[in-house]
């Protein structure tokens, strides 16, 4: 069988109240086009909504943008996979204690804030960070079943 | 953008269902407490939460759900939520919001349990 093409998309997104929703549409789009679940293709928007979060609020970036890109693929006759690249040019942050952070919780009930990459995690079947003092770029890659 | 909460309430005896439908987002989340604690305020001890017209959250507004949970819980009073999808559910356990507050499938059953009778 034929391998499907590759799907690639891009996009520049100002970073603006409520901008994730445009890029979890992006994803979302792009997974049903590729045949993938509801439940996968919501899950990659939620996914896709905490990271644009994250960039936004926390990326101190001078060009305010959040640069995306997609990419689905089907690695073979029964897999699909979707690929985001979710890109700013920020000030970067420091991994390891943004994940010790995210162990800590309030003895007084439950911890309210800071579980972007937790959910992220949650969500995809894999995120992988890399951030410096030139900006972050989360990859982030959900699979799904292809019917047949 | 155009997927702004927009929210409905229905009292019921002592307490009342507050249906939402678009994104709860920070000012989503802050406009569902505002509106919760109005109702508190007017004597209602036990919420619902209907979310089956909202298809996305955020982490923010979870976290104001959270808020709204511990306000109730201080007042004595109750809050489920009903009507949500996979990935809210799932949203909802991994922030823990799940061990405060009750999660029923559907509006009947959370009417049932949490004593929501018609005024």
């Amino acid at each position: 069988m034929t391998p499907q093409a590759d799907r690639q998309m891009e996009l520049t997104l100002p970073m603006v109240p409520d901008i994730e929703i445009a890029a979890a549409r992006a994803a979302g789009n792009l997974g049903r086009e590729m045949g993938m679940s509801v439940e996968d293709v919501d899950e990659m928007a939620h996914a896709v909504v905490e990271a644009c979060i994250n960039a936004r609020e926390h990326s101190c970036c001078v060009d305010q943008r959040i640069y995306l890109r997609f990419r689905g693929t089907s690695p073979d006759v029964q897999t699909l996979k979707v690929e985001v690249w979710i890109t700013d040019n920020g000030q970067g942050f420091n991994l390891d204690e943004a994940r010790l952070r995210r162990r800590g919780s309030s003895n007084n009930g439950p911890k309210k804030r800071g579980w972007g990459l937790q959910i992220m995690e949650a969500h995809m079947d894999e995120v992988e960070i890399s951030t410096g003092d030139k900006g972050t770029t989360v990859r982030m890659v959900k699979y799904g079943e292809k019917k047949l | 953008m155009s997927d702004e909460l927009k929210l409905a309430v229905e009292r019921r005896g002592d307490g009342a269902v507050l249906y939402t439908k678009g994104y709860i987002n920070n000012v989503g989340g802050e406009e569902i407490a505002n509106r919760s604690y109005e109702l508190l305020d007017a004597g209602v001890t036990t919420l619902l939460l209907n979310l089956k017209e909202t298809k996305i959250v955020n982490s923010i507004g979870i976290s104001i759900l959270i808020e709204i949970i511990e306000k109730m819980m201080e007042k004595g009073g109750r809050l489920g939520f009903c009507c949500l999808t996979p990935v809210i559910q799932k949203t909802f356990q991994i922030m823990g919001l799940a061990q405060y507050a009750s999660i029923y499938a559907d509006e009947e059953s959370a009417i049932k349990d949490l004593g929501l009778q018609k005024s």
